[in-house]
């Protein structure tokens, strides 16, 4: 009878090893979040006490109970009998008893030149279970290599009433980047990290500036950078207009993100005409 | 040239406008006479703001002036000569201006701030007057230093929003900008062309300096979230974030 129980450090050499035969720059970056992340919402499938699987989730902070789907994966050899689905759904069971709103999901299109479309099965298997692809970033993970993000609504799942959508007000914070880095498991794809400052109506911060878009871009470019990658709130008008002169294209937006009501817009600049 | 409205909608209800026309409209009535002689020319003397009372060290031969030294409200007369007016052209005009432009303004920052805003856009005004003429023994009344102050925080607020202006029987609608740049360039005109009179008649320095306080206070004032949905807010009229990107240009 399989079961989902939660991860132990005595798990994590099993697990790396399932995640290896899939993908071994998975299994390497899966070791580094585990180390730093810990095992805490983090879940083993075992059957007959032996861990065929792993999955789990990450909330997000800042937002009303969203989470992100973790390393999820289920040994090779127990493919095909439904239990990675099954693993899932227990965990999509743990989630509503923690009033988690939606979950998501990134999934990659890459294509192996022996095993093919190695992500494929996953896909189907999410989108089965009722997840929506939302978000799709060209070359996000190098050259051809592109990242679908799916959305699982709880409420759609358990078949209950979503919060009602409440008046969402516009904001105006004064937005400024403090930095860039390279995203984790890409070749080259690079994001800026933003703070909010205190708003001084006199003399005061203003906002980023397409001119503040132009330093961080020719930053990356420098860097050998080869896409930059933004995500912001759909609530703020402010960013719009730098992000529109700065040559970004809206790539799409993660519907509810933040809470019911708002999304996560992301943008996307190809290095171009800099 | 009388503006009689604009294309600004109204988003809350302008109590300190309101407020403030009742104020000049009750001291019109009961302090004033409605501009009955005796009463109008006491009044303006005992509340008007007069900058020799309060700055000039040279005796005032009261036979020779419109009002008798020591007559007046002293400082306090600051405040007192924003509610006074001197005759019904004067108050209906201010009225109207307040009327126009003070209802927007006051949605840019809230009914609190906004009466802050008003009284001290006067201070301003006084301030400006009393400068071009510290010895001046003319009283000074009237709302139109402080209203000046709004339409100086109108034209930063809203500079391309359309005016109705009343001009004999035709109605135009010209940008904010356009009307009240043109009403600052005629006060600053008056005033230097006033500079050489010594009669009464318009305090010409007093708009302006209402007019600058009013463009200068109002971008400490404001309130940014309640102007982020107004659709006339400043140069950019922001489109729908959703409507910007779906331009296909715009696409990934």
């Amino acid at each position: 009878m399989p079961e989902l129980r939660a991860m132990c450090l005595g798990d994590l050499s099993k697990v790396l090893k399932i995640i290896h035969t899939h993908d071994e720059d998975d299994a390497e970056a899966a070791e580094s979040d585990y180390q730093e992340e810990g095992f805490e919402n983090q879940f083993v499938l075992e059957v007959d006490d032996k861990v065929i699987g792993v999955t789990g989730y990450t909330e997000v902070p800042a937002t009303d109970a969203t989470c992100w789907l973790s390393w999820t994966y289920l040994d090779k050899t127990f493919r095909g009998q439904g239990l990675g689905k099954g693993m899932v759904k227990d965990l999509l069971d743990k989630l509503h008893s923690r009033n988690c709103r939606k979950l998501f999901v990134k999934v990659s299109d890459y294509e192996d030149p022996e095993d093919g479309k190695i992500y494929q099965t996953a896909y189907k298997m999410y989108e089965s279970l009722g997840f929506k692809e939302e978000v799709v970033s060209l070359d996000f993970y190098d050259e051809g290599e592109n990242q679908h993000i799916l959305g699982l609504s709880l409420s759609d799942f358990f078949h209950y009433d979503a919060e009602e959508e409440i008046e969402i007000i516009d904001e105006k914070p004064v937005i400024r980047f403090d930095g860039l880095h390279e995203i984790a498991e890409t070749e080259g794809a690079y994001t800026f990290t933003w703070i909010v400052k205190d708003s001084k109506k006199l003399f005061g911060k203003r906002n980023f500036t397409v001119l503040d878009l132009k330093i961080g871009l020719e930053s990356v470019k420098n860097n050998g950078g080869r896409k930059i990658f933004l995500t912001f709130p759909s609530n703020l008008p402010l960013i719009h207009d730098p992000l529109q002169k700065a040559g970004f294209k809206y790539v799409g937006c993660l519907a509810d993100y933040y809470e019911q009501g708002v999304d996560e817009f992301h943008f996307t600049h190809d290095l171009t005409n800099i | 040239m009388l503006p009689i409205g604009d294309d600004n909608p109204q988003i809350n209800k302008p109590i300190t406008t309101y407020t403030i026309i009742g104020l000049n409209a009750l001291a019109w009535f009961f302090l004033q006479g409605m501009g009955s002689g005796e009463q109008l020319s006491a009044s303006v003397c005992q509340y008007g703001l007069i900058p020799a009372d309060l700055f000039s060290s040279s005796l005032w031969n009261s036979d020779s002036h419109v009002c008798r030294a020591g007559s007046g409200f002293g400082w306090a007369g600051v405040i007192s000569s924003m509610f006074m007016h001197g005759s019904w052209a004067h108050i209906l005009g201010n009225m109207l201006f307040l009327w126009v432009f003070g209802d927007n303004v006051e949605d840019s920052m809230g009914s609190m701030r906004f009466a802050i805003f008003y009284l001290l856009s006067g201070l301003c005004a006084s301030a400006a007057q009393i400068i071009s003429g510290p010895d001046s023994y003319l009283p000074m009344v009237g709302a139109s230093g402080a209203i000046g102050g709004v339409m100086g925080a109108y034209i930063v607020l809203y500079p391309r929003v359309k005016v109705h202006l009343l001009v004999f029987i035709m109605i135009f609608k010209v940008p904010a900008i356009a009307m009240l740049g043109y009403w600052i360039v005629l006060q600053v005109v008056g005033g230097i062309s006033s500079m050489s009179s010594t009669g009464g008649g318009v305090a010409f320095w007093a708009h302006v300096g209402g007019f600058v306080g009013g463009a200068i206070l109002v971008l400490i004032l404001k309130d940014d979230e309640l102007l982020v949905k107004h659709p006339h807010h400043g140069w950019h009229a922001y489109k729908d974030p959703a409507d910007i990107w779906n331009d296909p240009p715009n696409r990934q």
